[in-house]
């Protein structure tokens, strides 16, 4: 049996990382990129120490020339099995409210985190069906609650959350899940509370658990909350 | 307790009595299905309740040949065996176009693509059409067009819709319909009380007589129920034609499930044709099935044989369809000439909506 391939975008720290070490792991042969490239080669490097097939390509997902040597290295990985759109972007920090949201910080947000995960994903379709392969992408509870200071970021990931929702109903070929990790100690989440200690919040590491059952078990397309997902843990 | 157990009917025929082979694939062939054996309509039609069809059960083992109503499956199951179901919908995979055309949507393809088939729908019956060329573009209701690319086999065609597919036949498509059906029925009479991903063109009819009394019952006994999906394409195949691929999707706690069933000493019993074909792909020649997914191409017989399923619960299939070679595979050939040939001479129904044939081990 080939390896499976799995691209992970934003891969480079936070959940991201934790995904690509959980994922290289299980097995999977890794395509990963991230907008720093120090930062992507340095995940890189301990993925492959770890025993991982890893190529890394540094850039940004909202390029279309980086999209497009994405799509380039997983031609060249021959398949691709699962597609983890989980680069994303806060917007302005600290958040402001809807009333005083600068319009192109609005933009960016709905950029990385809604049209380019998509343009990604109209790249990789052919591969994907041909592979009975899976889109998972990475969303946030601030796309269903009203969060002061959430409104561009969460009411980006609200449109994510409704493309994978007709996505999931117009491809037979594919599952598409899009799931929410919950709060984690992440550069982003700190972004959002410049100042604030976050430590109570958990490591990323600590839901990749929920995120390979989520995966490797190949469960029915639709959205999934990381807490729901844990697997029993026998004692 | 011993059980003084006869030889098995099948090893007499181990040394190959040819002649009776060849005569029960020459039936198989042959056999004329007369036109009161067709369904013409469903049970609930007839004053039957879905579950009130009848079941003929054939035993390869004992040769045994016996007649049931379908309600009665569950104890014909043991528990601890491992049913495994398809979880697919019917889509209402039929179109209607300008001067009596109608589009059959088949099969989804991984470039986007589709296979469809074109009929002349004529005195409220489709029958095939053989025009088209490629390039043609046909106009279909709500402003939506399908491009004709080219012929993938004899009768269907690679074509591409303007609009995503299934959304669109979700709003705009008729169930298939074929001659021996005399009228139009809802969608809710095409699909499988397992139904739970819309993407066939044609209902797996071996899961429609299941009532949630039925599953119940069964649950009850012991028998586990696993799912897997496979996509049906239309049937209406050309006599002598192969399946063309179809989407299928073994999922991992479903493999796990079939493989610790088996080595338990339980039986894997396969509720359709579809559920035989994706775990036959999904299996490795020594039995162990692995989960897996994507278009299949495999076709069953006996000569790829059957590694990882021990019976089948089915329709009654027309005289020379690919099925019967599946068929065959489990019962061989001269206890499935002997089922067909009662089937006939008791007055079982044929087609979607007529009754089921249970092939144990």
């Amino acid at each position: 049996m080939n390896t499976q391939v799995a691209l992970i975008t934003g891969a480079s720290r936070g959940l991201g990382r934790a995904l690509a070490t959980g994922l290289a792991r299980e097995g999977l042969a890794l395509i990963i990129d991230a907008r720093n490239a120090a930062a992507l080669q340095q995940t890189a490097a301990q993925l492959r120490a770890a025993g991982g097939t890893v190529t890394a390509i540094s850039g940004d997902v909202t390029d279309p020339a980086h999209r497009a040597a994405l799509l380039a290295a997983v031609q060249t990985a021959g398949r691709l099995d699962l597609l983890v759109n989980n680069a994303g972007t806060l917007g302005a920090s600290p958040l402001p409210a809807l009333a005083d949201y600068p319009a192109a910080d609005l933009r960016t947000a709905f950029e990385a985190n809604v049209i380019a995960p998509i343009a990604l994903i109209q790249l990789m379709l052919p591969l994907l069906r041909a592979s009975g392969g899976a889109v998972l992408n990475i969303t946030s509870d601030a796309a269903r609650e009203a969060y002061a200071g959430w409104g561009g970021y969460g009411a980006a990931k609200a449109a994510l959350e409704q493309a994978s929702n007709v996505l999931a109903a117009e491809e037979l070929a594919v599952r598409v899940w899009w799931a929410d990790p919950g709060d984690l100690r992440t550069d982003m989440h700190q972004q959002a509370f410049p100042g604030q200690d976050i430590s109570d919040r958990p490591r990323p590491e600590s839901v990749v658990p929920a995120f390979v059952r989520l995966i490797s078990q190949r469960l029915p397309g639709g959205r999934y909350r990381a807490a729901d997902l844990m697997p029993a843990v026998h004692s | 307790m011993l059980i003084d157990v006869a030889a098995p009917a099948d090893h007499d025929l181990a040394d190959h009595d040819l002649a009776d082979r060849e005569r029960a694939d020459h039936y198989l062939a042959d056999f004329v299905l007369p036109a009161e054996r067709e369904a013409h309509d469903p049970p609930e039609a007839r004053g039957l309740a879905r579950d009130g069809v009848r079941l003929l059960v054939s035993r390869r083992a004992s040769g045994e040949v016996s007649h049931h109503a379908f309600a009665d499956l569950p104890g014909l199951l043991l528990p601890g065996d491992l049913l495994v179901v398809n979880t697919t919908g019917t889509l209402p995979a039929q179109v209607r176009a300008a001067g009596g055309l109608a589009v059959h949507f088949s099969t989804a393809r991984p470039d986007g693509s589709w296979l469809v088939e074109l009929r002349q729908v004529k005195d409220k019956i489709s029958r095939p059409n053989g025009h088209g060329h490629p390039g043609q573009v046909i106009p279909l209701p709500a402003g939506a067009s399908l491009t004709l690319l080219n012929r993938a086999t004899a009768r269907l065609w690679r074509a591409r819709l303007s609009v995503a597919v299934v959304p669109y036949l979700l709003r705009h498509g008729l169930p298939i319909r074929y001659s021996y059906v005399r009228r139009d029925w809802p969608l809710s009479f095409y699909q499988t009380v397992f139904a739970a991903r819309p993407g066939s063109a044609e209902m797996p009819s071996a899961s429609r007589p299941f009532t949630p009394e039925v599953v119940t019952a069964l649950a009850t006994r012991g028998v586990l129920i696993a799912p897997l999906t496979l996509h049906c394409g239309v049937s209406s195949l050309e006599a002598g034609e192969d399946p063309y691929p179809e989407l299928y999707d073994v999922p991992p706690a479903t493999a796990r499930l079939v493989n610790h069933v088996r080595a338990s000493g339980g039986r894997v019993i396969a509720a359709g044709t579809t559920v035989v074909r994706a775990l036959e792909t999904a299996a490795r020649a020594d039995g162990q099935v692995a989960a897996a997914a994507g278009w299949t191409a495999h076709v069953v017989t006996p000569q790829t044989g059957v590694r990882a399923v021990d019976g089948l619960l089915t329709g009654l299939h027309e005289p020379r369809s690919s099925h019967l070679r599946m068929l065959a595979a489990f019962a061989g050939p001269e206890l499935l000439a002997r089922c067909y040939a009662e089937a006939i001479s008791s007055g079982y129904l044929w087609h979607e909506f007529g009754d089921v044939h249970l092939l144990l081990p």
